[in-house]
């Protein structure tokens, strides 16, 4: 037991660091983007012309309708004949798990934006605010507030979904266990290690956005 | 880049095979799975310690650890223990095994959102706990229930594209396999991408559907 454990941890742990970083780097960084084209089409969808919001439904729609696999092998194989460019799997990869998760976040602060009170926008404006004063200053703050637990909850399920990136041959975490069990021939000790290893990381990452909502409790005991 | 149709109208066929292949694995797993996620929404909320703990211990599982990874570990590991299965037996078992843990979750709140004097009410009329559950607590939870749901059997619907990977012939697979022989991209994964969202609406129209009429019910 003692040298099969071994046998299973030695190509494991040989790109073990090199592999989380990268399925965590990209989590983050299409959380990131992800958050960011999120606040935009929320913003696009609350004051936008009626095309305007057509359009972001559709958007959204299709993300959401669609698995992430195929939206992956779309980026990959699709978008650079379409644009000309040539992706690096993980830069394809990242593209497609943010503008999966934009959909998904914009219907999470979409949820949070419409249990606001409907006048306080008004009422800002009414104080004299500028439209992008409301926005950061009334509605964008108690919007985060209200949709951080489900944000969380976001952020997991990219997390999990960025193994599929393996699919498009990033070296990841899923990567490394797929190519680990080639090397060893014992898949069920090496896929139920990298499964620990996920959970530790996803159950690291719950931990820290709970120490997030806490704090942010804090700072503002007012709202809520 | 220009779209050629008569590679969309070829690989149409196969491509419908495949979501038959999808449709039959997802749905039946995701049917299991409400069973296995209602048993386990009952254990995570029942008295009994171990029972409990071994619900909640699985819902921690499924939210913790990738699809891709369930999928390989049935695929590849079973056989190493002795239990060969078939892909169809894996995609429908890995399917119902992570429906379940999510839709313990859903049950649970559902469950929760009865107010609890209304057990007591149930009881003290003379039902016992299986009468309270049926005529009580369940037909309240049904409007509670449908649109968590409806995500839910959407998410493992578009999930079962995983199944690719061990060579199931669903939808997925189907595709890459027109892919690899055409190169043709954007068309086959652009014909699936539509099947894929054409499916994903009529599942959120029918729970759209179904909650509006459970809840003009309620009233």
């Amino acid at each position: 037991m003692e040298s099969s454990l071994s046998i299973v941890l030695r190509p494991l742990m040989a790109g073990l660091v090199q592999a989380v970083g990268t399925t965590v780097f990209a989590s983050v960084a299409a959380f990131a983007i992800g958050l960011l084209l999120g606040i935009a089409l929320l913003v696009v969808r609350a004051t936008g012309g009626k095309a305007v919001k057509v359009l972001v439904a559709i958007y959204v729609s299709f993300m959401r309708g669609t698995p992430l696999l195929v939206q992956l092998l779309l980026a990959f194989y699709v978008l650079p004949s379409l644009i000309g460019i040539q992706l690096v799997p993980l830069a394809a990869g990242i593209l497609a798990l943010s503008l999966n998760t934009t959909a998904y976040i914009s219907e999470i602060l979409r949820g949070a934006l419409s249990t606001l009170p409907r006048g306080q926008g008004a009422a800002a404006r009414a104080l004299g605010m500028r439209a992008h004063q409301v926005w950061w200053h009334v509605l964008l703050p108690q919007v985060f507030h209200r949709s951080l637990p489900p944000l969380t909850n976001e952020f997991t399920v990219i997390l999990k979904a960025s193994s599929l990136l393996s699919l498009i041959a990033v070296d990841e975490l899923s990567t490394l266990a797929r190519n680990a069990t080639l090397q060893t021939d014992l898949p069920l000790q090496v896929f139920l290690i990298a499964a620990i290893i996920y959970f530790v990381i996803l159950w690291c990452a719950s931990s820290i956005s709970r120490g997030i909502e806490y704090r942010i409790a804090k700072l503002l005991p007012h709202v809520n | 880049m220009s779209i050629d149709l008569d590679i969309v109208v070829k690989a149409l066929p196969f491509l419908l095979q495949g979501l038959k292949v999808t449709a039959v694995v997802s749905l039946t797993g995701i049917l299991i799975g409400f069973a296995i996620g209602t048993a386990a929404a009952y254990g995570a909320e029942s008295r009994t310690a171990p029972l409990k703990m071994f619900a909640l211990a699985y819902v921690e599982c499924v939210r913790n650890v990738p699809f891709l990874i369930v999928v390989y570990l049935a695929f590849f590991g079973l056989p190493k223990l002795g239990f060969h299965a078939s892909a169809y037996a894996i995609g429908i078992g890995a399917t119902a095994f992570y429906t379940g843990g999510y839709f313990c979750e859903i049950a649970r709140a559902a469950l929760r959102s009865v107010p609890r004097g209304q057990l007591a009410a149930a009881r003290s009329l003379g039902m016992g706990s299986v009468q309270v559950q049926r005529y009580v607590v369940i037909p309240q939870t049904f409007s509670f229930l449908i649109p968590p749901t409806a995500s839910l059997v959407i998410m493992m619907f578009k999930d079962s594209a995983i199944f690719s990977v061990m060579s199931l012939p669903e939808l997925t697979y189907q595709s890459n396999l027109m892919t690899a022989d055409t190169f043709a991209y954007l068309e086959v994964l652009g014909t699936a991408a539509l099947i894929y969202w054409l499916c994903s609406s009529v599942f959120d129209a029918i729970g759209q559907v179904l909650e509006r009429r459970l809840r003009v019910l309620h009233r």
